[in-house]
């Protein structure tokens, strides 16, 4: 089952519409049903990946260096990076929310950059590496994507709440809006990849061992 | 099936490089563009970094503190640090690029923080944002510099503010206190800077600054005066208050007047004396010989308190000039011990020296080195005996040939001292005073008393009121006996009778009861004034002192006070002798003689001598009659001497132990007074009710 069974849908002679999934034969130019337009293999597929990733990781930078949150209460004026906050914080005496802000922050965007990279490199080297995993983790990547916006939820909620005009009040960094970007690019960079790609080699690899027989 | 494949492999190399390139790069290359030009940009606007220094960085924050110029934000602090081995901070401001030329080496820098002072408050815009740097520069683009000293203050003077620039010299009691208010008639028109010690001389000394356009105001008969605190005048016209304002009254402030107009103008670091207040100023414009003063130090062996700020420095009597400060002094190194020395700067105004030429430090200290070489010493000397306070004076003791020896510790010539002669006045005046204060007055007095008492004694005594009613009783006889015939039958008894009257008559006289009486109660007269006299004479015997302590000394009295003590004794023993107790036992006795001559007259019955007897005893009556009439004047004199004397212990100490002594004293003296006067008004009304009866 496992070896002879896997065949692909151009093996088959046929495309798959991604929008709505509905198969039609290779050729069609457009998805009779959803208006999609077929594509048999995404071929600039890398090229977007590799330029979203590119202008993701540009955001990134800034992101870290500029100050996430402006707090500004009746004195003092007080900015913070998301690293920096994060070391108040556990510094205060509140490691766990650190450690959420750190993960959240810190660690789910760097290793969706190196996850996507890892899968962007691995198919240009026609790495046969766990087919499988790899698929698990570009599943993981496009789904934890989204849950990075949380900081700039987070951020967005604070400074609408927290306005008390003179009083106090708490106002996004130019970090917030890097931050944004850099999600947003990071989760069209993984969008971007044509998952399609990784068993393409899986099948021509089979397809040349089958040659070879 | 295979058919489809070469297809897809043949589609790419149809394509363009254009084509096969995703448009998606665009956007990575926009953002490096943008984030490229970003940085270009701001780089290139970017001014230049500029050090300041700092010994205080307090409330300095990096990327938050400002650095302005005229209240307008032109660079903020980069970073903040410390210079090699910590000794002061440092401060790193970027500065915009149009304003950067301007700062050159003129530039000031200091940092403004939030300062409450009795004027009010000031900075207080930094309250809530935090201090910033006030920075002032010329208008003139000069040399570039990256490195400043910061300074600890606002600098009193600064372009935004132009004015004159002059320096007060305070007095030994003034006060200058930073950033006090100048007034020109109550409007404020400067400010004084930070005071410092002259490092030469002993004033302070602060720099001020007169606000354009009031500059035009001082020219060099301008005197400047210390407002502050205030002053209270109680005068006809009430009680006056007078401050210039609550500011000065807690914080100090200037005044200045112009006092004669056509002054001349002055130029920009001219310095002015603060006068102690607005009229010595003023009459110091009239002292026009008043010329800078000499100063000289001269260190005193002796330590003797009482040597003040602003005593006499005397030349021959003549005042030259005053101290100016007193200081303790040890110097191991010169003296060889470590004894507090007296260091007394005196201030010796040239214009008294009598200098022939004009008059002027220079010429006063070559007048004095000369008088020095010659052999003149300083010396304390007592200024008044019973203050205890010392001047200074100039005296020609020491040995020839000494020169003005300059000063090791400043650069004032010293005047050599000699001993004072001094040493023991505090100790002299204690004791004039000690003597003054064991006088006997208490004694004085209660001898003064015991007198009074005795005199009083014997006025009131029963025997001298008992005599008038003898008399009469006498004359009632001597009535009856000459209305009876047997009067007439008995002129040869009379005869001898008259013999023996005319002995009593002398006797009588002999007694001198009146004069004897005037005598005590003029010798009472005399003690008393004599206590009135001792008592007197006391302040003026020390107004008299201050000069003379040593005659003061030699001054009998204390034989004066024992003497009238002893007068005053002599009085009350006169008073108190049984003889003198006596004389009213006399009297009555001899009106009794005078009596049982009568009736042996009576029995005689010698009528014309009776009748000579009669003249004779009338003009005896005549005599007392006279000498009663004294009696009144005699009284009022005393009541007067007493009064004097009363007065005059009131005076001297009222509310003592001895005060009440002898108000009690007073008391009965005068109640012995009324007695005697009554005594005299019974005897006024009618002198011859002695004789008659009547």
């Amino acid at each position: 089952m496992s070896d002879a069974t896997i065949i692909t849908a151009r093996e088959m002679g046929v495309v798959g519409c991604r929008r709505c999934t509905q198969v039609w034969p290779q050729g069609t130019e457009t998805c009779g049903r959803c208006g999609k337009r077929l594509q048999l293999r995404d071929h600039k597929s890398l090229q977007r990946v590799w330029a979203w990733w590119i202008v993701g990781m540009m955001c990134y930078i800034p992101a870290n260096m500029y100050p996430m949150l402006r707090t500004r209460t009746l004195f003092t004026v007080q900015q913070d990076t998301i690293v920096g906050g994060a070391i108040e914080l556990f510094t205060h005496g509140a490691p766990f929310v650190a450690a959420i802000i750190l993960f959240a922050s810190v660690v789910i965007p760097l290793g969706k950059f190196f996850a996507i990279a890892y899968l962007a490199i691995s198919v240009q080297r026609r790495s046969v590496a766990s087919f499988e995993q790899r698929h698990l983790l570009y599943e993981v990547v496009e789904y934890i994507g989204r849950w990075s916006m949380i900081d700039i939820f987070v951020v967005a909620i604070l400074s609408s709440l927290v306005q008390l005009r003179t009083l106090a009040a708490i106002d996004p960094g130019p970090a917030s809006l890097f931050f944004a970007l850099s999600v947003i690019f990071t989760m069209l960079s993984a969008q971007s990849f044509d998952s399609r790609l990784i068993w393409d080699v899986q099948s021509r690899d089979k397809g040349e061992a089958q040659r070879g027989h | 099936m295979v058919t489809d494949a070469p297809d897809v492999t043949i589609e790419p190399q149809r394509k363009s490089v254009l084509s096969r390139v995703s448009f998606v790069w665009l956007i990575p290359v926009a953002a490096l563009a943008i984030a490229l030009g970003v940085a270009w940009n701001s780089y290139s606007s970017q001014g230049p970094l500029i050090t300041l220094e700092f010994q205080n960085g307090a409330g300095i924050t990096k990327d938050e503190t400002a650095l302005k110029y005229r209240d307008i934000t032109v660079g903020v602090v980069e970073d903040v640090g410390f210079s090699e081995g910590l000794s002061t901070v440092l401060v790193s401001v970027r500065v915009d690029k149009d304003v950067a030329p301007y700062i050159d080496s003129g530039a000031n820098f200091w940092v403004v923080r939030p300062e409450l002072t009795a004027r009010g408050v000031s900075g207080l815009d930094t309250v809530l944002s935090g201090v910033f740097i006030e920075g002032v520069w010329d208008d003139v683009i000069g040399a570039t510099e990256t490195r400043f000293m910061g300074l600890e203050d606002a600098p009193l003077f600064r372009p935004s503010k132009p004015g004159l620039e002059i320096a007060l010299r305070a007095t030994a009691n003034g006060q200058l206190t930073e950033n006090a208010p100048i007034f020109f008639h109550g409007i404020e028109v400067g400010r004084i800077g930070k005071a410092r010690i002259s490092p030469v001389t002993n004033f302070a000394i602060a720099e001020a600054i007169i606000y354009e356009p009031h500059g035009r105001l001082i020219n060099n008969s301008t005197r400047f005066w210390d407002t502050s605190g205030f002053s209270v005048n109680i005068g006809a016209s009430g009680a006056e208050i007078d401050f210039t304002s609550l500011a000065t009254l807690v914080s100090g402030g200037i005044s200045f007047d112009t006092v004669v107009s056509g002054g001349d103008r002055i130029s920009d670091g001219e310095v002015f004396q603060i006068y102690e207040d607005e009229e010595t100023a003023r009459n110091s414009v009239f002292n026009a010989s008043e010329v800078e003063t000499l100063e000289l130090s001269a260190i005193f062996e002796d330590n003797i308190a009482g040597l003040t700020v602003g005593a006499d420095v005397e030349l021959a009597g003549l005042k030259i000039g005053e101290v100016q400060s007193v200081s303790g002094v040890i110097d191991r190194a010169t003296f060889g011990d470590s004894r507090v020395r007296l260091n007394a700067i005196l201030s010796i105004q040239p214009a008294r020296l009598g200098l022939e030429d004009t008059p002027s430090p220079a010429a006063a200290l070559n007048f004095m080195a000369g008088r020095v070489r010659e052999g003149l010493r300083a010396r304390l000397a007592s200024a008044g005996l019973l203050t205890g306070g010392l001047k200074i004076e100039l005296v020609q003791v020491g040995e020839e040939g000494t020169e003005l020896i300059p000063d090791m510790t400043a650069s004032l010539p010293m005047i050599p001292t000699a001993q004072s002669e001094m040493r023991d006045a505090g100790a002299s005046v204690e004791g004039v005073i000690t003597r003054v204060n064991n006088l006997p007055i208490e004694e004085l007095m209660t001898s003064a008393i015991d007198f009074l008492d005795s005199a009083q004694d014997f006025v009131a005594s029963e025997e001298l009121r008992g005599v008038p009613e003898e008399a009469v009783g006498l004359l009632e006889d001597v009535r009856g006996l000459v209305s009876s015939d047997e009067v007439q039958n008995v002129p040869v008894l009379l005869n001898a009778t008259l013999e023996r009257l005319e002995a009593v008559m002398t006797q009588l006289e002999e007694q001198q009861l009146v004069a004897r009486l005037v005598g005590a109660v003029d010798a009472a007269a005399e003690a008393a004034s004599g206590v009135d006299s001792a008592v007197a004479g006391v302040p003026e015997l020390i107004a008299s002192l201050q000069g003379v302590a040593a005659k003061a000394e030699g001054l009998a009295l204390e034989e004066l006070v024992e003497e009238i003590n002893r007068l005053a004794g002599n009085a009350a023993s006169v008073i108190g002798t049984d003889a003198f107790n006596a004389l009213p036992g006399d009297l009555s006795a001899a009106l009794g003689e005078l009596q049982a001559t009568l009736s042996e007259v009576r029995d005689g019955g010698v009528i014309e001598n009776a009748n000579a007897a009669l003249a004779s005893a009338r003009s005896a009556a005549d005599a007392v009659a006279g000498a009663a009439d004294d009696l009144p004047a005699l009284v009022t004199r005393m009541s007067g001497v007493l009064d004097q004397a009363a007065r005059t212990i009131r005076g001297y100490d009222r509310g003592d132990e001895l005060g009440r002594d002898v108000e009690s004293a007073l008391r009965e003296i005068q109640e012995a007074a009324k007695a005697l006067a009554s005594l005299a008004k019974t005897i006024e009304r009618n002198p011859s009710a002695l004789i008659r009866g009547r």
